[in-house]
């Protein structure tokens, strides 16, 4: 009797265990029972993670606002809302009884009274003292791991950045006479620009494209300074992209100040389509395709002459 | 001592000439050549002509427009505290745009002009049809003002906390910017403050005759109201015009006149020209200021920012002098019950356990709302936000009756004096000048923020014999300094933005049941000490010399008084964010309800306080599901409902 008791427990153990894995986040190396099916993500950036693994998650945080801003990839419409961010209803999470549920800093103290739903993963995407462009890429495959799509992710990432290579050789001819420096910002107004620089996904992206910064920065948790568009004037030679939507664009072109500015003189500057900056790994590559649209777009405007033999 | 133009007026230009000798990489020479109309070639030169030289006009002009229209409004209601800030035009036009850009992001560029005037005109009729063209002279005007600031505050911070992202280009106006990219503005600007000279050409003899008193102008054959209505409407358009321009830049209106009557303007028309000159000084050198902070920071420092900081502290030093001891408010509550009925005693608690079982019995389910036990999981969510909506509104409410008995004032209410701004001001400023995250350390530093308002308070108190209009002052000072810093995080553009603006909005999302426990048995000790009170309040609230005459030690027992509501604040607002009308809504409603003595005003105010914000939070819950609304802007917008029906019919019955 005492024998089978002991068989029964071992093999129950053994069950256990094998349907236990680990998984990695930003805490540290945690438990799940099983592979997790449902899955709720409470911020955006984890909400396209999820998406871009092929998996679609069961719930997220504001999805008017996702569909607005995130845009790429777009959301099912099964996908539940949640209300917004930073206060995501607890009982509707409760009620979909998830399998797993997903964090990002917005949520960090919310992880003690989420852990009595279901297993929390906390990824902690922008981080000022971090790359932020590295966690991007580090959480998608962790994230790929929990959902069991690490195959899948390892194959979008290589092809990723078999893309941005192109993408970069491509700019190489499109450039002969060498790439110049360039910088990416945001307007707010036309006086004031958020420009991003160091720890930014666009500034990230346009130096692996082969586009050296035209403006120094500091490394920032969001990786963007808020500058007088006086100061752009700085940027002497470098190529000036700002992200639309812009809605004072016929009030900026009047502007003397803004037709002096020695890029707009020399037309090096252009808009890029909408782009979310603050994505997972697969938004680096929208902002690449974006941001190299642009610049093919700027490439015959701003070469010297062609010099004519004599 | 006379003020004298010779002494001021050369001191403006050459700090006019400063900011601009400095403010440009130019050679003085080259600078001297543009300005006599020479061809500008490289870009600083342009720079020079289309960013520096606007910049300093459109200082001047806004900063001269904003102390002229200061000094009127304080002259016409001769009330040193009044200023287009106090008036919450500001507020107006920040609701106006937020509407604007989270609705109809498209029209941003070509109609935010117009929303921005017609905002200001709404709140500025709102504030005067409160108060109504008798009473401008006091205190209650400047609460209006206050009340109407959080009222349409609160609605913009709901807007932009359900919309997020979308009023993100505002921010920047928000924080005041002087910069400019081309003259455009500066000839926008420049017509529009014409109605300026009307003031300076009127408005002296109407001041002077005004300080004869109204009825001995009338003697004199002068009817004053068209007057009063053309001088008041002229000096709002140039305000509405200005930030319109400039965006929200306060004090320059308050304090320019101020100071020019502390260095010895006396004449009506002397005091409308020296504070038009210090406005433009005040402002001109604010802007160099923000200038030189922003080569400090990795953000632009704007001038709306650190106007505030230099305005905060020079408010404190410069109107505490005229305060006078009990400015009483001539508005009357309206006619409540003689006395508690029977049946307001039963249905009282009665309404209590309804809505609590009511907030704790309520599910969604299949698309409908239905009374049901909550599951395990609901109760232990539900419990901690319901105990804590409930002590909080008690809290509170006890605070606003003890705090209005005391300072002779049924507007006054903690919150819009400045007693909950500290623990804000704690928290918002180690959010945005250290980076901690607001949740983090929030309890303790809100504490030992209005621990260092109740310091302030009772430093500044004791000089001035405990007067009521310095804790008026100080949250006048204090919410401006928060407003600004908030607006400054705004601008700054980050994410991160969006966890002070919802902690800002008061919200029992976050309380631990831990916390509520805890709030729960201060609140209940706080408010048993504030009963036990109650004989001394009484005696305290017919008038200080009766109280004195009883026997009664006067300040010491309003520094204990004051020291209770301090606490209670403080606690409320360490676990819930500031939440504001509660302290003012509440006592009104006890009195209504009949309860006229101290004792019994407490606790009918608490209850109902207690009620409110626990309605306040189920409503927030409930109405946009599964999105939730902070209890604190809920209420917010039914206390400032409430607050201004109230005075309008005050008003009316008049």
């Amino acid at each position: 009797m005492l024998k089978r008791c002991v068989m029964v427990a071992l093999l129950a153990l053994s069950q256990a265990a094998w349907a236990q894995f680990y998984v990695q986040d930003s805490l540290g190396r945690q438990t799940l029972d099983k592979r997790p099916e449902r899955v709720i993500a409470l911020s955006w950036e984890l909400a396209e993670q999820v998406l871009e693994l092929d998996v679609v998650p069961l719930a997220i945080s504001d999805i008017p606002g996702y569909s607005e801003w995130v845009r790429q990839p777009a959301m099912p419409e099964q996908v539940i809302d949640l209300g917004t961010r930073a206060e995501p209803n607890l009982e509707r999470i409760a009620e979909l009884k998830p399998d797993v549920i997903f964090a990002s800093l917005g949520q960090r103290h919310l992880i003690p009274a989420l852990s009595q739903i279901a297993p929390v993963l906390y990824y902690s995407t922008y981080q000022a003292g971090h790359d932020n462009v590295q966690a991007a890429i580090d959480n998608y495959r962790r994230i790929a791991h929990v959902l069991g799509q690490s195959e899948l992710a390892e194959r979008k990432l290589s092809a990723m950045e078999q893309r941005i290579a192109a993408l970069s050789a491509e700019l190489t001819r499109a450039f002969p006479a060498g790439k110049p420096l360039a910088v990416s910002l945001r307007f707010a107004n036309p006086t004031a620009a958020w420009v991003y620089g160091k720890n930014s996904i666009p500034e990230y992206v346009l130096e692996r494209l082969g586009f050296e910064p035209a403006l120094d920065s500091r490394a920032s948790q969001w990786g963007i300074s808020q500058q007088k568009v006086l100061q752009l004037a700085r940027v002497e030679q470098g190529l000036v992209l700002y992200f639309e939507p812009f809605y004072y664009q016929a009030e900026m072109d009047r502007s003397r100040l803004w037709q002096a500015m020695p890029f707009v003189k020399q037309g090096r500057i252009a808009p890029v389509a909408p782009t979310w900056s603050y994505g997972g790994a697969m938004s680096i590559l929208y902002n690449a395709e974006a941001l190299a649209a642009t610049l093919f777009a700027l490439a015959p405007q701003v070469q010297p002459e062609p010099e004519v033999a004599p | 001592m006379n003020l004298r133009y010779s002494f001021n007026l050369p001191f403006l230009l050459l700090i006019a000439l400063l900011s601009v000798l400095f403010g440009s990489e130019l050679s003085p020479a080259r600078q001297w050549q543009l300005l006599q109309g020479a061809e500008p070639q490289v870009f600083a030169d342009f720079a020079f002509y289309y960013a520096n030289l606007p910049r300093l006009a459109m200082a001047l002009v806004v900063g001269a427009g904003l102390g002229l229209v200061g000094s009127l409004l304080q002259q016409l209601t001769q009330n040193p505290l009044l200023s287009p800030m106090t008036l919450g035009t500001s507020s107006g036009v920040w609701l106006a745009l937020v509407v604007l850009n989270v609705w109809l992001p498209g029209l941003s560029g070509s109609y935010a002009v117009v929303a921005a005037m017609l905002g200001a005109g709404v709140s500025m009729a709102l504030v005067l049809l409160i108060v109504g063209w008798r009473n401008l002279s006091g205190l209650p005007i400047v609460l209006a003002g206050m009340a109407v600031n959080i009222l349409l505050g609160a609605i913009a911070t709901a807007i932009i906390l359900l919309h997020e992202q979308y009023a993100n280009n505002l921010f920047i106006w928000g924080a005041g910017d002087l910069s400019q990219h081309d003259w455009d503005w500066f000839i926008w600007l420049l017509p529009r403050m014409l109605p300026a000279l009307v003031i300076v050409a009127v408005a002296p003899r109407v001041l002077a005759l005004l300080r004869l008193g109204q009825q001995g102008a009338q003697g004199r054959g002068l009817n004053l109201a068209p007057m009063f209505l053309l001088l008041m409407l002229c000096g709002l358009w140039i305000v509405a015009s200005a930030i319109t321009a400039v965006g929200a830049i306060g004090f320059i209106g308050l304090i320019a006149p101020n100071i020019a009557r502390l260095l010895g303007a006396r004449s009506p028309r002397s005091e409308l020209l020296h504070s038009a000159i210090f406005g433009a000084l005040l402002l001109l050198v604010t802007d160099m200021l923000a200038r030189g902070l922003s080569l400090l920071t990795i953000d632009t420092v704007h001038t709306g920012t650190a106007t505030a900081l230099i305005g905060a502290p020079l408010l404190l030093l410069l109107t505490r002098r005229n305060l006078r001891s009990e400015d009483r408010l001539s508005i009357e509550l309206p006619q409540g019950a003689a006395r508690l009925t029977r049946l307001t005693k039963t249905l009282l608690p009665i309404i209590c356990l309804g809505l609590l079982a009511l907030s704790l019995g309520s599910g969604f389910n299949a698309g409908s709302w239905q009374l049901q036990w909550p599951s395990e999981f609901s109760f232990s969510l539900r419990w901690p936000r319901i105990l804590a909506a409930l002590s909080a509104g008690a809290a509170l409410a006890t605070a606003g009756t003890v705090l209005q008995r005391l300072i002779y004032n049924p507007l006054a209410s903690p919150d819009i004096l400045g007693l909950s701004a500290g623990a804000t001001l704690m928290l918002v400023g180690s959010s945005v000048l250290f980076g901690v995250s607001i949740y983090e350390h929030g309890p303790l530093l809100a504490f030992v923020g209005s621990m260092l308002v109740l310091v302030l308070l009772l430093v500044l108190g004791r000089r001035h014999n405990y007067a009521p209009s310095m804790l008026i002052l100080c949250g006048i000072a204090l919410t401006a300094l928060i407003e600004a810093l908030v607006q400054f995080a705004l601008a700054r553009g980050t994410q991160s933005i969006y966890e002070i603006l919802g902690w800002l909005a008061g919200s029992t999302y976050r309380v631990q049941p831990s916390d509520a426990l805890f709030l729960f048995v201060l609140s209940l000790v706080l408010v048993t000490v504030a009963l036990l009170c109650s004989k001394s309040l009484t005696l305290l609230s017919a008038g200080r010399q009766f109280a004195q005459a009883r026997g009664l030690s006067v300040n010491a027992r309003f520094v204990v008084l004051l020291v209770l509501v301090a606490l209670l604040c403080a606690i409320v607002t360490a676990y819930l964010g500031p939440i504001a009308f509660i302290g003012l809504l509440a006592p009104h409603m006890a009195v209504l309800l009949g309860a006229r003595q101290a004792g019994q005003q407490i606790a009918v105010a608490a209850s109902c306080g207690a009620c409110l914000l626990v309605l306040a939070d189920y409503l927030g819950w409930v109405l946009f599901y599964p999105t939730q609304v902070a209890a604190g802007t809920l209420v917010s917008v039914i206390g400032g409902l409430y607050f201004i029906t109230l005075l309008i019919r005050g008003q009316r019955s008049n």
